[in-house]
C-alpha cells in the first residue's frame, strides 16, 4: 500500500518532491552513518531496559520516529500526514536495508569493505538487521520504518497535553537509563537502596513501572495545581508574595547539598562549570552587554591563572627578582592574591583595550584573537622563561586557605567558585540594569547614534574591557587554585572560542543563560565520558539541534526574545503592523 | 544679540569633493532656521560637521560660547546640541523608554559603583532619568507613551521618527538639528509635525536647524531659511525671499527650466 502511494507520487511529482521522501533519506543516512562509526554495535549491548531493550536498536528506532514526527509538523491535510510520516520511516528503512545488501553483495563479491570502513562489523550488520540478516532484514527495517512512523502520526494527534505528558516520562526514563551510572552513585550519596531500580546499567522492569509512573503522576499533579508555582506554595510559610524568595531558597539549598550528593568527580565538573560560568560572565558583558566581538578572551583567563599562581607559588626555578615574588620561599595568600589578579587583569584589559577602540565588528574580533595569541606565545617564551617558567608553567601553587578546610577537596573548592560565580551573577545583572548597562546596550546597537546621544563611546568600550577582564580573570584565579599550576597549554585559542559558544549557545546577553550554557557545553561531555569515542557525535548532535531549534540560545535576553518574535509576528500576519505602518503614511 | 551658534568659512572635502566650502551659518536663541538645497548640496555633511562626527578642514564653530571644532558629538550633547538622523537610527533592541533614558545619560552620572551599590543617589537618579525619558515620550501626545514597553523596531514608521526626536529632547538640548523629519509622512502627519516644531521652539525654547526637502514644511515653521548648492552657500533670508532667488531656482531646477518657473510650493 506504501509502496503504491509512492508511486502515485512519483507519477505526479517525482520522487524528491513526495513529502516525507527527503526527510526519510536523511533518516536513512544518519542511522547508516552511526552504523558505519560502530555506534549502534557500540550501544547494542547497552542496556536501557535490563533484558528487554538495548540502545543500540533502540536508537534506529528513535531515528526513524523522530525524523518521521518531525516531517509532519508543517499544517497539512489528514491524508497528507499518514503518508508523510510512513513514507519517512520506510524511506528510511528501505535505505538501510539497501545498505546492508551493498555490503553483502559487494562481500561476496571479494571486496574487503572492511579494510576501509572498520566498523561495518557482522555484528554491526546483524544489529542493524535486527538479526535477519539484509534480505530479510531489509523487509524487517521497512516494516518498522513505517511502524514507527504510523507511531509519529498517531502522537502528533494526541492531545498536547497528554503528548507532552508521554514525551517528558519517556525523556525521564531514557535519561534516568543513560546517566545510570551518575545516578547510582547519588542515589547511594544519599543511602537510598538503588538495587530494585538498575540491574547492569539498565533499569529493571519495576524501576521502569515506577519512573514512568511518577513522571506522569508528578507531571499531571503540578499541572492540576498550576505548575511549579504551587508546588513551592505548598511549603510551609510560603506565600505569594515570597514566593521568588521561596524559589531562590530551593535553588539554594539544592547547589548546598549538590556536592554532597554526587561524588567527587561530578563536583570537580561542577567546579569547572563554574569557572567557566565566571568567563562566560565576563565575556557577556564584553560581547553581550556592549557588542564588542572579543576573539582572545582568554587572554584574561592565562593572566588570571599566571598572576594567581606566581603569587602564591612555592616553586623554586622562578628567579628571585620577578616584582611579584621577593624570595623563593615566600607566597601570597590567596585572598591577598585576588585583589592583586583582579587589578592587573584590569590595567591588561585597558592595554589591550586602547589601540582597538576605533575597530568594530570583525576587525576588532581579529585583533583581539591576535591579543590572545600574543598572550598564549608571552608566557611560552624563552624570554619570560624565569618569571613564567616557559612550556613548564607554574607549579606548586599554594592551596586555597579557608577556614583549616581542604580546599583541594573539589566539594569544597565548589562552594569557593559558586560564591564568585554567584557574585558574577550579582554584578552582572547589577550593571544590565542601569545607566552604564544603557549606554552598553545603545552603544551595542549603534555605536555613531550612541555618541550622539552623549556616550562616551571610547570611556564605555574601555569599561566594557576592564568589568570583562575583572570577572574573567578569577576564572583564571581559580583554574590555577584548583589545578595548583598554570601552564601554557590549558590557555589556547579553543579556551576562547568555548567561553563564546557558552555565550551564544545560552544567548547573548543573558545571565541565566550563561549558566546554563556552561552546563551544556562544559558539564555535557563530562557527564558523556561513558559514551566514550562517541561522546563528540552526541555533543556536536545536541549542539547542532540547539542551534537550529532555538537560534537566540537556551535563555534568551528578553529584548532578543521579543525581537525574535517581532520578526515572527511580521512574517506570520499579514495585514498586522505593515498596514498599521502604511496607515501611518509610508509613501 | 549674539549667536548661540555660529560658523565661520566652514569648509569639508572628501578626496577630490568639496562637500561644504567656507559656509557661514548662524542659529540664534529660539530661531527656527530651515536648511534647503538639492540632493548632495552638504546639508547632512554641514549636519555632521556641526554636530562633531566629522570635524572640519577650515574654519571656527562657536557654540553657546565655546569653541566646538574638534569636539566629540558626546562633549557636544553634554554643551547642548542634539540631533535625529536623516534614515531613522533608533536603539532597535531596546524599548521606546530605554531609547529615551539613553538621551538623559549625558546630564546624569552614576557610573559602575553606583550600579554595583545602588545607593539612595543612583536609585533617585534612576528614577528621575526614567521620569525626563517619559516627560520627552508624553511630548508626543500618545502616540509613544502607551508604547513605551514595546522595542522601538516595533513601532510604525512615523513614530518611529517621532521618537527620535524624543530622544533627542531627553538630552535637554538649546539647539535641535533635524535632518528631514518629515520624510515619509502624510499631510496630515506634516501638519502635526509643523505644530510640534513650533511647539519645541516655543515650549521647550529650542533653537532648532531643520534639513527639509518639504517646502511646505519649511515654509510653515522657518524664522529664516539658508540654501545651499554644491557645499556653497547660495541664499540666505525669509522663505520669500530665497524661494524668489535666481541662483535657488537653478539649483533646483536647473538654468534652462528655471527660466520659465517658480520653486515649488
Amino acid at each position: 500500500m506504501t509502496a503504491d502511494t509512492i508511486t502515485k507520487a512519483r507519477g505526479r511529482r517525482g520522487l524528491s518532491e513526495t513529502p516525507g521522501f527527503n526527510t526519510g533519506a536523511v533518516a536513512g543516512i544518519v542511522v547508516v552513518y552511526l552504523g558505519m562509526v560502530g555506534m549502534i554495535e557500540a550501544f547494542s549491548d547497552r542496556p536501557i531496559i535490563t533484558d528487554y531493550i538495548n540502545f543500540g536498536p533502540l536508537l534506529i528506532l528513535l531515528i526513524f520516529y523522530f525524523f518521521a514526527y518531525a516531517a509532519i509538523g508543517r499544517p497539512m491535510n489528514e491524508g497528507a500526514v499518514f503518508q508523510t510520516g510512513i513514507t519517512v520511516g520506510v524511506v528510511g528503512g528501505l535505505l538501510t536495508g539497501v545498505f546492508l545488501i551493498l555490503v553483502e553483495i559487494g562481500e561476496s563479491a571479494g571486496y574487503q569493505v572492511r579494510d576501509v570502513f572498520i566498523s561495518i562489523s557482522p555484528t554491526m550488520r546483524d544489529v542493524l538487521s535486527f538479526g535477519f540478516g539484509p534480505y530479510v532484514g531489509t523487509v524487517w527495517l521497512t516494516a518498522i520504518g513505517a511502524l514507527m512512523g504510523l507511531l509519529a502520526v498517531l502522537t502528533r494527534r494526541l492531545q498536547p497535553e497528554l503528548r507532552a505528558a508521554v514525551f517528558s516520562a519517556l525523556s525521564v526514563l531514557m535519561i534516568g537509563a543513560l546517566g545510570a551510572t551518575l545516578f547510582r552513585v547519588m542515589l547511594d550519596g544519599l543511602s537510598i537502596p538503588t538495587r530494585w531500580l538498575y540491574r547492569s546499567d539498565g533499569l529493571t522492569l519495576i524501576g521502569t513501572v515506577v519512573i514512568l509512573a511518577l513522571a506522569i503522576g508528578i507531571r499531571l499533579y503540578v499541572r492540576r495545581q498550576g505548575g511549579a508555582r504551587m508546588v513551592a506554595l505548598s511549603l510551609p510559610g510560603a506565600t505569594d508574595r515570597n514566593l521568588p524568595r521561596v524559589l531562590i531558597g530551593l535553588i539554594a539549598i539544592a547547589l548546598m547539598a549538590l556536592p554532597w550528593i554526587v561524588n567527587t568527580f561530578v563536583s570537580d565538573v561542577l567546579g569547572t562549570v563554574g569557572l567557566y560560568i565566571l568567563l562566560g560572565l565576563g565575556l557577556n558583558i564584553v560581547v553581550g552587554f556592549a557588542g564588542l566581538l572579543d576573539l582572545g578572551y582568554v587572554a584574561f583567563y592565562a593572566v588570571g591563572a599566571y598572576v594567581t599562581a606566581i603569587l602564591t607559588s612555592h616553586a623554586s626555578y622562578l628567579v628571585t627578582d620577578n616584582p611579584l615574588r621577593p624570595s623563593p620561599d615566600t607566597f601570597t595568600n590567596f585572598w591577598i592574591a585576588i585583589p592583586i589578579t583582579v587589578f592587573i587583569a584590569v590595567a591588561i584589559g585597558l592595554i589591550i583595550g586602547a589601540p582597538v577602540l576605533r575597530l568594530r565588528g570583525d576587525y576588532l574580533a581579529i585583533v583581539t584573537l591576535g591579543f590572545g595569541e600574543i598572550i598564549r606565545i608571552l608566557v611560552t617564551s624563552d624570554w619570560l622563561k624565569p618569571y613564567l617558567g616557559g612550556p613548564q608553567g607554574v607549579t606548586d601553587a599554594e592551596r586555597v586557605p579557608f577556614f583549616g578546610l581542604n580546599t583541594r577537596d573539589p566539594r569544597i573548592l565548589y562552594y569557593l567558585i559558586l560564591a564568585f560565580a554567584l557574585f558574577a551573577v550579582f554584578i552582572s545583572m547589577r550593571l544590565k540594569d542601569s545607566r552604564v548597562g544603557r549606554a552598553w546596550a545603545a552603544m551595542r546597537e549603534d555605536e555613531d547614534i550612541a555618541e550622539g546621544m552623549g556616550v562616551s563611546v571610547i570611556k564605555y568600550k574601555l569599561l566594557a574591557f576592564a568589568m570583562g577582564a575583572a570577572i574573567g580573570c578569577l576564572g583564571g584565579a581559580f583554574f590555577a587554585a584548583k589545578l595548583s599550576v598554570a601552564n601554557p597549554g590549558s590557555f589556547t585559542l579553543l579556551v576562547s572560542i568555548n567561553v563564546l559558544a557558552v555565550v551564544v549557545l545560552g544567548g547573548i546577553g543573558s545571565i541565566p543563560g550563561v549558566v546554563v550554557g556552561s552546563l551544556v557545553l562544559v558539564g555535557l561531555p563530562e557527564l558523556l565520558r561513558e559514551f566514550g569515542e562517541f561522546r563528540l557525535h552526541i555533543y556536536g548532535a545536541i549542539i547542532i539541534a540547539i542551534m537550529v531549534l532555538r537560534p537566540e540560545g537556551l535563555i534568551p535576553d528578553k529584548r532578543r526574545a521579543m525581537e525574535l518574535h517581532a520578526i515572527e509576528v511580521h512574517e506570520g500576519a499579514g495585514p498586522g503592523p505593515l498596514s498599521a505602518a502604511s496607515a501611518e503614511g509610508v509613501q | 544679540m549674539s549667536h548661540l551658534l555660529e560658523l565661520t568659512g566652514v569648509s569639508k572635502r572628501f578626496g577630490g569633493l568639496q562637500a561644504v566650502n567656507e559656509v557661514d551659518f548662524h542659529a540664534d536663541p529660539g530661531e527656527i532656521v530651515g536648511v534647503i538645497g538639492p540632493n548632495g548640496a552638504g546639508k547632512t555633511t554641514l549636519f555632521n560637521i556641526v554636530t562633531g562626527f566629522y570635524t572640519p578642514d577650515e574654519g571656527t564653530m562657536i557654540f553657546d560660547g565655546h569653541n566646538i571644532a574638534g569636539l566629540k558629538p558626546n562633549a557636544l550633547t553634554r554643551l547642548g546640541m542634539a540631533r535625529t538622523f536623516q534614515s531613522v537610527r533608533l536603539f532597535n533592541a531596546m524599548t521606546v523608554l530605554e531609547n529615551a533614558m539613553v538621551g538623559q545619560h549625558s546630564r546624569t552620572k552614576s557610573g559602575v559603583w553606583g550600579a554595583l551599590t545602588r545607593t539612595g543617589r543612583t536609585v533617585r537618579e534612576e528614577d528621575r532619568i526614567a521620569e525626563k525619558a517619559r516627560e520627552s515620550l508624553a511630548f508626543f501626545d500618545d502616540r509613544l507613551l502607551p508604547r513605551q514597553d514595546s522595542l522601538a523596531s516595533d513601532l510604525a514608521y512615523a513614530d518611529r521618527r517621532r521618537l527620535e526626536i524624543a530622544r533627542a529632547m531627553a538630552t535637554e538640548p538649546k539647539l535641535m538639528l533635524l535632518d528631514e523629519p518629515a520624510a515619509g509622512m502624510n499631510p496630515a502627519e506634516k501638519e502635526k509635525l509643523i505644530r510640534q516644531i513650533g511647539r519645541l521652539r516655543d515650549e521647550q525654547g529650542y533653537s532648532i536647524i531643520l534639513i527639509e526637502h518639504d517646502m511646505p514644511v519649511i515654509k510653515s515653521v522657518s524664522d529664516r531659511v539658508v540654501a545651499l548648492d554644491h557645499g556653497i552657500k547660495i541664499a540666505e533670508g525669509t522663505y520669500q525671499e530665497v524661494s524668489s532667488n535666481q541662483q535657488v531656482i537653478e539649483a533646483y531646477l536647473g538654468k534652462a527650466a528655471a527660466e520659465q518657473q517658480e520653486l515649488p510650493s
